[in-house]
């Protein structure tokens, strides 16, 4: 077992093995800055996620390779690899939170890359075995717990690393997650016509060597973490004495903390965040080809698509830094505020037919997506404290789950049935625009009633024979 | 402890660097 010196920091390292959290105990004079990059090489890997569907269509000719024969999968049946995953990730990471705050981001990671890694493994013997079911299993199942648990694992770690700008640490790391996209699509097409044969058309090597990358990747990732000591802080920072009415000193547990109406607000904020950008970030590239017909070519709507994923990517890290300086409800303020004006804006914009004015709203639109994600770690940490931060951000992310799926229905369905209904293709997503609107508005309503929470809920010392005990569990 | 930092760095951020500059290639047929 190692030894810890009353200040917090591990002597050297004893027999208390590789995965033990006190391993992962910060010497003296650690580079904080370290940090950031164990948690990006573990975002930016499953952030490949959102690249998945560059497998769709070829999925689809896993027999006929150059067309769909009658018993290659179809499109529909492969598209239901990624909402298994995402939903997975939402239900994971709510289930495995507070194991994770136990245990510590090293064993989370490592767990992270065996079932992210080993996802692709049984995803490319489904493939093999032209079986869906394990493709489903295999990255839809083990992959999204990789997903769940490596997306939270970094979180309270970082969190407790920057008390200074928690803002900034936890959207470096989230960035990572939106950036993995832009990774992950061209490193699969290179795969793909890499490994393709007369016999084959790649994916199922691909599978194989994107499971092996990444499993490696994130590993990196697991074994440069660290945690910082016991009430460390950072050199020549002083907490505030007063911090702002929103900002606890306090904890709160995470199976308390999801009983107040504080983590229901901050719910319907994030799920109200993530409904209005998603549907969008799904149809970007048909409707600003429908929008603007015969101006807007399909390899244009898809650098179009691109532009809004470095917005994406770029916002998580902006907006979260931001609000270290505006403050956690001012800056969903801005998102809501900004969103609402800018959505009711697009049918005009669509009207009058310039796609520069166009393109730049919906920039903003994503970039603020992308903030929301990042931001909410830091806002949770503001209201709950830091004892069980990731756990309680593992439960929030089921608002994910739900508006991954409320998304893309809204603006699938409104856009087909005002089709239907006989509006031309161009004016067929006005309507979405003012639902997402409405959306905007009940997530702008959650934040304004947002207030501290109630100091009933917050965490008391256990009496000293259980503190112990949790203290050897790592539960604090 | 420099090395080792700017080994971690190089790790994540050349790959993200390629993604970006292949996403802003792709990005750029938007404008042409």
């Amino acid at each position: 077992m190692s030894v810890e010196f009353p200040d917090g920091y591990a002597a050297a390292r004893g027999d208390g093995g590789f995965f033990d959290r006190r391993q992962t105990i910060a010497p003296r004079g650690y580079n904080r800055f370290l940090v950031p990059p164990a948690a990006l090489a573990v975002h930016l890997s499953i952030g490949q996620a959102y690249a998945f569907s560059t497998f769709n269509l070829p999925l689809t000719k896993l027999l006929g390779l150059t067309h769909s024969n009658p018993d290659d999968w179809s499109l529909a049946k492969v598209g239901w690899t990624f909402s298994i995953a995402i939903f997975v990730l939402g239900a994971s990471a709510a289930l495995f939170g507070r194991w994770v705050e136990r245990v510590g981001p090293r064993l989370a990671m490592c767990v992270a890359a065996c079932c992210f890694g080993g996802g692709f493994l049984v995803a490319a013997l489904g493939i093999y075995t032209h079986q869906i079911s394990l493709l489903y299993l295999g990255y839809g199942g083990l992959g999204g717990c990789g997903l769940g648990i490596g997306y939270i694992a970094p979180v309270s770690t970082l969190i407790k690393w920057f008390p200074d700008r928690p803002g900034m640490a936890t959207g470096m790391a989230i960035m990572g997650f939106g950036g993995g996209a832009l990774i992950a699509a061209p490193l699969s097409l290179f795969l793909m016509s890499h490994f393709q044969t007369p016999a084959s058309n790649g994916v199922l090597e691909a599978f194989i060597a994107m499971g092996a990358i990444y499993f490696l990747f994130i590993m990196i990732g697991a074994i440069a973490v660290r945690i910082p000591p016991a009430n460390w802080q950072p050199d020549g920072w002083v907490a505030p004495t007063q911090p702002g009415r929103l900002i606890t000193t306090a904890h709160v547990e995470v199976d308390t903390a999801w009983r107040t109406p504080q983590f229901w607000l901050l719910w319907g904020v994030l799920c109200m965040n993530v409904t209005a950008g998603i549907g969008v970030l799904g149809q970007a590239s048909p409707m600003i080809q429908e929008m603007f017909s015969g101006r807007v070519t399909p390899a244009a709507a898809a650098g179009f698509v691109g532009l809004l994923s470095l917005f994406n990517m770029g916002g998580r890290f902006f907006w979260a830094s931001i609000s270290d300086y505006l403050g956690r409800k001012n800056t969903y303020f801005v998102f809501f505020l900004l969103g609402i004006v800018l959505y009711a804006a697009v049918p005009t914009i669509g009207r009058l037919g310039s796609v520069t004015l166009f393109v730049a709203a919906f920039a903003v639109i994503l970039s603020m997506y992308g903030g929301g994600f990042a931001t909410i770690p830091a806002y949770l940490r503001d209201m709950f404290g830091t004892m069980h931060v990731g756990a309680i951000h593992g439960r929030l992310l089921t608002a994910w789950a739900v508006a991954g799926v409320l998304g893309p229905v809204l603006v699938n369905y409104i856009r087909q049935f005002q089709i239907d209904s006989g509006v031309p293709k161009a004016q067929a997503y006005s309507v979405t625009m003012y639902i997402m609107c409405g959306l905007l508005f009940i997530g702008f309503l959650c934040n304004l009633l947002l207030r501290a929470v109630d100091e009933r809920h917050h965490y008391r010392e256990p009496a000293p024979g259980r503190a112990r005990a949790d203290a050897r569990h790592g539960t604090r | 402890m420099k090395l080792r930092f700017a080994l971690l760095w190089l790790v994540v951020g050349i790959p993200l660097a390629w993604g970006v500059a292949k996403t802003l290639q792709n990005a750029m047929k938007l404008f042409q």
